[in-house]
């Protein structure tokens, strides 16, 4: 396990089912209520969120980010900077 | 850097034609083009229902029963629940006999913040003024 999956996430973001762009923005959303420091854990099985935007999101921003991937659907965690 | 406020003016009828799910789903997903900007630029949309399309904004449609597809109501909420600012134009929920309650204002129901608001047609006007794009659906 990373750094960031093995850390207890301050918030899980379920948004199994939701295709692009809904699980961006609602990641984006939630992070911007994040404190600082936080890691948040969003279950997502949408692959173009999971694989592409979520990611180059993350970095774009300067947020550690990590990808789990599971059966069917993604553990991506986020740390806001 | 810089903002570039988009208006998505909607006057089409629901579910004549795509033209309202449309605006709703680009101004959804402008809010995720920034990943593709450079850093700093940020895109502000607004979305404003005119005319016929304050119609969109009705509750209680029965998208599925009667026409088989996806409501729009839903993606009036999931708007709102991504906090754009959506207007609808006063004149014309007046002309139609409409009220507040007959109207999407909020998106409670799925954890929104932000509600719809009624504004007159001057208002719309100046947020269309300082808008760098006008989208028409």
């Amino acid at each position: 396990m990373g750094e960031l999956s093995s850390a207890t996430p301050a918030q899980t973001l379920d948004v199994l089912g939701r295709v692009c762009p809904y699980p961006l923005v609602l990641t984006k959303k939630a992070m911007e209520k994040l404190p600082s420091g936080a890691v948040i854990k969003v279950l997502c099985d949408a692959p173009a969120s999971a694989e592409d935007s979520i990611p180059r999101y993350a970095e774009k921003q300067g947020f550690k980010f990590e990808s789990v991937k599971n059966e069917g659907y993604w553990e991506l965690y986020i740390q806001k900077k | 850097m810089a903002t570039k406020k988009l208006a998505f003016i909607v006057k089409s009828l629901p579910y004549k034609t795509e033209a309202s799910r449309l605006a709703l789903t680009h101004a959804i997903a402008s809010q995720t083009v920034e990943i593709y900007l450079e850093d700093g630029d940020m895109v502000e949309p607004v979305l404003a229902f005119m005319g016929d399309g304050v119609l969109n904004c009705l509750k209680n449609q029965k998208a599925m029963t009667l026409y088989g597809v996806t409501s729009l109501e839903q993606h009036i909420k999931n708007s709102l629940l991504l906090d754009l600012k959506v207007m609808i134009c006063k004149e014309d929920v007046e002309r139609f006999g409409l009220s507040e309650d007959a109207l999407i204002m909020d998106a409670e129901d799925i954890g929104g913040e932000t509600n719809a608001n009624i504004a007159p047609f001057n208002e719309i006007m100046k947020e269309m003024d300082s808008s760098d794009h006008l989208l028409f659906f």
